[in-house]
């Protein structure tokens, strides 16, 4: 079975090429499809297996990162997004897409075996250094996170590439609560500590966490572990020929494909994809 | 949570002008102009306008009398925009509306931002702050200062209702009258043409034949109406018609006795080289015609790219009129063929210094504004249009303070072949096809763009030349537009730039050899536009699109899917004539050719003596250490990082050499590389070179020393420079002598000299200029206040990388690696960033002296040909362009970049003192490093190349540059580093 994801794009998405390409990279096939088909029930999302909300910058960011699309998902495709989560499909956020998840309220969503209620309880806001930033960050995933996305995974370089990527929840016992539960699934850290142990609660200074996010959060997942959302990039490190190091690394592998320069991106959307295959 | 929108203001106030603020806070507003009511509002604020988690939100009252405001603040500005002016958050905040209140059609959103001050220091007057936060040109500022706050007494903007537009009809204008009364109709109505040319249209409504048809048509027999009048003036204005370019030119050479004519420089140095060259390569599918110039890429795909200047509106509105130069440029590249898609955008900037002390001219900016302005113009527009900014430069010069000149440009990729089969860099229109006008509406910002931008600045340049971009509604444009490609649904597409419709459907009507306009039928931003008006609106987010009339209903469909406006506004025909109507009344009726081919030619004079300049001589006894400290921190050496990393470089997840190399990912990338095809390692080299500072000695070298800049910058990263392309972009002061020009001659000998040697180089390189464009009024003012910039020009270059994966970047990597000089070293330091440096200092009395020169091409192509070949068999995976600041700036970039040492001797160099060899500019050279494994293959590769040894690469973190036994330069790498990034870091930090 080759598992189908649905890719959105329209009204600013801007990632929608690479986030088809690198699903398809791991043996997916992928659709590119406007919100409005599946508003318009042209298209129907049950139809596929797994959803991606890719980054850009849907309606411009105005009036807050992700708030007017995730409003028309909100509003429009509230039935389809509560099915498609029921029934156990894989949705990822990236960027724009994990603001959008945030403010549709799927992210962090509600207590395990809820179905989603669409009720904000977090919210991603301006960075504190005020600027729009692209820069390579080093990520450290929460090894007993639920995440089906981040299955194995320890630590990763990638870029961020936003101005409001600021994670913030109203009170420190709402992260506690995610923290218990492992939803708390990727930090940023300093890359001068060990794998495994780079993760902390203590505020890392600019621009180890380049928005000052709370607890260093740069993804969350929700109780599933199937819906996920990040603000850093893991599609933009799906080749090592992407990496801002790669004129350092030995140019003899050179097989056809990706082979010896796979990125560590790229492993992420296998998970995925690989779940889908496993459960079907 | 923290206010960041207000704490950026406290930030800036504190970079920009040493004010200290305790606190500035800020308020987004929105005003509603709609059915629904107030209550109903009120119940949805924070499922719309206030997010829930961080912000705190009020309906139908002042938030500032709101307990939130309680604490008694200082000061308070309130910022809109004026009525008219695009207004992106308004217009997102209307379409969020509707998805709450689908019933409100009409219901319509102004945004405002209110900042709130506390602490602010008592000699801060509010109307200055003010001031700092608005440009009056576009926006309002309602200010309540320390009285009215103490009173309560609130700034409260009202809706910002446009104007009625009073509708003019068409009138027809006399021109039976004197040449004073012609210029004066020139004048007046802004339409920038000359005495000859309102004599060459004068002469066209004499002609009988003309009367004839005009009278059968029912349109004014013996006269223009406006509509012609204006339509005449835009395409023939400099801007679409570069007349200057195409002049006759009487040049004569005092240096050498010559005497000469030149028919059109650029039929001459510029086309007439590519076509050329295009009898020997088979990727050369499409030069000059279109709106960029197309290459084969491989079988599949081919590329193309375009570079256009925004000087004049940036001049007056830095951040919209640079937004619309980025998002401009996008739309040539959607443009060209049948569309492609953009995936790269560069960015070229020449600014005077962000510390300018001095005096400013009236009615300009300040360059640290209008850094910022145009900075955040380009990065909104590239950012939010999800194309990646790969490559760029800013440059800096006193000059600049009357222009800034602000180039952006774009690489587009297509497929060969459409899904139909049609090759996608033709267009393909016949008689009968329909015009379609899509994305945005046309309103009257943006009227007389490419006449103002075709006269020099004053200080009563109109504000209705200037426009907002809206990336995310062309951003929509663009998704559809590239859907209705692949499924077949067009037959010819291009921009509406510069000239508007008249322009847009003015040029693609030569294909079928005419059209008939309604201009009843085009979609307005606000009523009572005039007729001339809506033909010549340059309002942003449109394109022009022909589509075959069974195609029509499909068309509309995916436009209505996109929820972009898509209207049929005219038809193609073959009847020869440009015939506009309005509703039912012929308005103007000028046939294909008059209005094309009919501008006289313009004869120009020009005089070339060499300027005069005080030699550069180097001081006596320098530390040379000291030198490099100095020059690390000079604008036009320091790190851009801060500016630079505000743009998105890697969406698309393509950008394989990024624009910050090395091991902090700070050094400087020599060029872009991206690998645009996901899970495929081929590749395309992006790149540029500038050095407008060499015109002030022979504006000829200048454009040498640009092009090979490009060059060099591309090889360092490893091109085939078998395939590369270039573009010619150039901005002049105003050339033709007149009373304001008095140096007109020498400045038009400038031009002459810059296309020689524009031609000389590409045709040694075998670089063909696939496309390219001028401005050629950038100056400020007249007489002895006159501004008039450096004449400079822009190269930019696009060319193939057969696989990423081996390239080479500008950081030092592993110690023991051997440090090579690939070229040589001249006494070249004539209008050198060191001569500048030691001059400003009062250290020497001028910049003058040998300017770089580029004797032999042909043999520098040779050695940048093994040398990029070394790069390509993974011999060097460090290479660094030598360029401003010579080898001493070079080295110390490498080594930042890798945040590790160097050891280097520069005797055997080249045969010029140690200032020529350390800080000389003198082009064709690369540093290189070498792993020492491959010392012996990369040797005999280079061999008959001129390849110096320079020393190694040394683990330390210490630049030591010696010449024979003198030590030179001896500096600590972290040292550098944060000397070479402090300068234009101008954020005030980030706390």
């Amino acid at each position: 079975m080759t598992p189908r994801v649905a890719v959105l794009f329209g009204f600013g998405i801007n990632c929608d090429h690479e986030t088809k390409a690198v699903f398809e990279l791991v043996g997916a096939t992928a659709d590119r499809l406007h919100v409005n088909r599946l508003i318009s029930g042209d298209q129907q999302l049950e139809d596929y297996d797994i959803l991606a909300v890719p980054g850009g910058f849907s309606f411009g960011d105005h009036l807050g990162s992700g708030r007017l699309l995730g409003n028309r998902m909100r509003f429009a495709m509230r039935d389809a997004l509560r099915n498609f989560v029921d029934a156990g499909k894989p949705i990822i956020g990236i960027c724009n897409g994990f603001q959008v998840l945030v403010k549709t309220g799927l992210l962090p969503g509600p207590e395990a075996g809820t179905s989603p209620d669409f009720l904000q309880r977090g919210s991603l806001t301006l960075n504190d250094s005020g600027r729009y930033e692209d820069r390579w960050v080093t990520l450290e995933f929460d090894p007993e996170s639920p995440c089906i996305w981040t299955k194995g995974m320890t630590r990763m370089e990638c870029p961020v590439r936003h101005g409001e990527g600021k994670y913030v929840m109203p009170s420190s016992e709402d992260l506690d609560r995610l923290d218990a539960q492992h939803q708390l699934t990727v930090r940023y850290v300093d890359p001068t500590t060990s794998p495994g142990a780079g993760r902390t609660d203590e505020n890392l200074p600019y621009p180890l966490s380049p928005n000052g996010s709370m607890r260093n959060i740069a993804g969350i997942c929700d109780a599933t572990g199937l819906v996920f959302g990040l603000m850093p990039h893991p599609e933009a490190i799906y080749a090592r020929w992407l990496h801002p190091m790669h004129t350092r690394q030995d140019i003899n592998d050179s097989t056809d494909g990706l082979g010896g320069w796979e990125g560590e991106g790229l492993q992420l959307f296998r998970n995925a994809v690989e779940y889908v295959k496993q459960r079907s | 949570m923290r206010d960041v929108r207000g704490d950026v203001v406290r930030r800036q106030l504190k970079a920009d002008h040493n004010i200290t603020v305790t606190n500035v806070r800020s308020i987004c507003g929105y005003l509603i102009s709609g059915e629904t009511p107030p209550s109903a509002v009120a119940e949805r604020v924070d499922d719309l306008f206030a997010d829930p988690i961080i912000e705190i939100g009020a309906a139908n009252t002042a938030m500032l009398t709101t307990p939130t405001f309680a604490d008694g603040p200082e000061t308070i500005i309130t910022v809109g925009f004026k009525p008219g002016v695009t207004d992106n958050p308004g217009k997102a905040a209307t379409d969020g509306f509707l998805t709450l209140f689908p019933n409100d059609v009409e219901a319509k959103i102004a945004t405002y931002t209110t900042y709130v001050f506390y602490g602010l220091p008592s000699d801060c007057d509010a109307s200055w702050l003010a001031g700092t936060l608005h440009n009056g040109l576009i926006e309002r500022a309602l200010i309540a200062d320390r009285n009215a706050c103490e009173a309560q007494s609130w700034p409260e903007l009202t809706f910002p209702t446009p104007p009625e537009q009073v509708f003019i009809e068409p009138q027809s204008i006399d021109l039976e009258c004197d040449d004073a009364t012609l210029e004066e109709i020139s004048t007046t109505g802004l339409l920038a043409l000359n005495l000859n040319e309102m004599h060459a249209i004068q002469a066209h409504y004499r002609d009988e034949t003309v009367r004839q048809y005009r009278t059968e048509m029912g349109i004014s027999p013996n006269a223009p109406t406006d509509v012609e009048l204006e339509c005449l003036a835009q395409t023939w204005s400099e801007h679409c018609k570069h007349k200057i370019f195409a002049s006759r030119i009487h040049h004569v050479d005092h240096e050498t006795g010559e005497d000469t004519v030149v028919d059109s420089l650029f039929k001459t140095h510029i086309m007439k080289p590519t076509h050329d060259m295009q009898k020997d390569v088979d990727w050369l599918l499409s030069v000059f015609h279109d709106n960029s110039g197309v290459i084969a890429w491989d079988d599949t795909w081919s590329v193309c790219m375009k570079a256009e200047t925004h000087n004049s509106p940036s001049a007056l509105d830095p951040y919209g009129g640079a937004m619309t130069g980025i998002v401009g440029v996008n739309r040539d590249i959607l443009g060209t063929g049948l569309g492609a898609r953009p995936i790269a955008n560069t960015d070229v900037f020449c600014f005077g210094p962000p510390d300018w002390e001095g005096q400013l001219p009236e009615n300009l900016f300040h360059p640290s504004r209008v850094l910022r302005g145009v900075h955040a113009g380009v990065r909104v527009g590239g950012n939010e249009s999800g194309i990646p900014t790969v490559n760029g430069a800013i440059v800096f010069d006193d000059r600049y303070i009357g222009k800034p000149l602000v180039y952006c440009g774009t690489v587009g990729i297509m497929p060969r072949h459409l899904p139909d089969g049609r090759p996608s860099h033709v267009k393909t229109p016949v008689s009968g096809d329909i015009v379609y006008m899509v994305g945005g509406r046309v309103g009257y910002d943006g009227i007389h763009g490419a006449t103002f931008s075709s006269l020099e600045l004053t200080e009563e340049s109109p504000s209705s030349a200037v426009q907002i971009g809206d990336p995310i509604t062309q951003k929509k444009m663009l998704d559809m537009v590239l859907e209705a490609r692949d499924a077949g649904l067009i037959t010819c597409i291009t921009d509406n730039g510069a000239g508007g419709l008249s322009s847009s459907i003015g040029e693609m009507a030569e294909y079928t050899n005419g059209c008939e306009i309604d201009l009843a039928k085009v979609p307005l931003k606000q009523a009572g536009l005039s007729p001339w008006e809506i033909l010549v609106s340059e309002s942003q987010e449109r394109m022009t699109i022909a589509v075959k009339p069974e195609d029509q209903a499909a068309f509309e469909a995916l436009a209505d899917l996109h929820e972009v406006e898509a209207t049929a506004v005219a038809t193609f025909t073959s009847t020869g004539m440009f015939h506009v109507r309005y509703a039912d009344a012929t308005v103007a009726y000028l046939p294909i050719e008059f209005l094309h081919e009919g501008v006289p030619q313009l004869q120009l004079e020009s005089e070339w003596r060499p300027p005069e300049l005080p030699s550069f001589v180097p001081p006596s006894g320098a530390d040379h250490s000291e030198l490099l400290q100095g020059m690390l921190q000079r604008p036009n050496i320091a790190s851009k990082e801060t500016w630079v990393r505000q743009y998105d470089h890697e969406v698309i997840a393509q950008t394989a050499i990024k624009p910050f190399v090395g091991v902090e990912r700070d050094g400087p990338g020599d060029a872009g590389v991206i690998a645009p095809i996901h899970g495929d390692p081929h590749g395309l080299v992006i790149s540029c070179g500038i050095a407008p500072r060499y015109s002030d000695i022979d504006a000829g070298a200048m454009a040498a020393a640009s092009i090979d800049e490009a060059v060099r910058n591309a090889v360092c990263v490893g091109l085939d420079v078998d395939k590369m392309a270039g573009l010619d972009n150039f901005c002049w002061p105003d050339p033709i002598e007149s009373t304001k020009t008095p140096d007109g001659r020498f400045k038009l000998a400038q031009l002459v000299r810059a296309n020689r040697e524009l031609e000389r180089v590409c045709r040694a390189y075998r670089l063909p200029c696939v496309s390219g464009k001028d401005s050629m009024k950038n100056d400020y003012g007249s007489g002895p206040e006159k501004i008039s910039i450096p004449p400079t020009l822009l190269f930019s270059l696009f060319g193939d990388h057969p696989d990423v994966r081996k390239s080479a970047t500008s950081d030092f990597k592993f110690s023991g690696d051997k440090i090579y000089l690939v070229g040589e070293s001249k006494q070249e330091l004539g209008a050198s960033e060191l001569a500048f440096m030691l001059t400003e200092n009062g250290q020497a009395a001028g910049v003058g002296g040998h300017v770089p020169l580029l004797p032999h091409p042909e043999q520098n192509l040779s050695t940048y040909r093994a040398l990029s070949q070394c790069i390509r068999a993974g011999l060097v995976r460090t290479a660094h362009d030598c360029s401003e600041g010579g080898l001493a700036v070079a080295l110390a970039e490498m080594c930042i970049g890798g945040r590790i040492g160097a050891a280097v001797d520069i005797d055997g160099t080249g045969t010029g003192d140690v200032w020529g060899r350390l800080w000389g500019e003198s082009l064709g050279r690369i540093v290189v490093a070498v792993p020492a494994e491959h010392e012996a293959t990369f040797l005999s590769q280079m061999k008959g190349h001129p390849t110096t040894v320079l020393g190694t690469v040394e683990a330390a973190p210490h630049l030591t540059i010696m010449d024979g036994d003198e030590a030179l330069v001896q500096l600590d790498v972290e040292t550098m580093a944060s000397l070479w990034k402090g300068t234009l870091d101008l954020t005030g930090g980030v706390i």
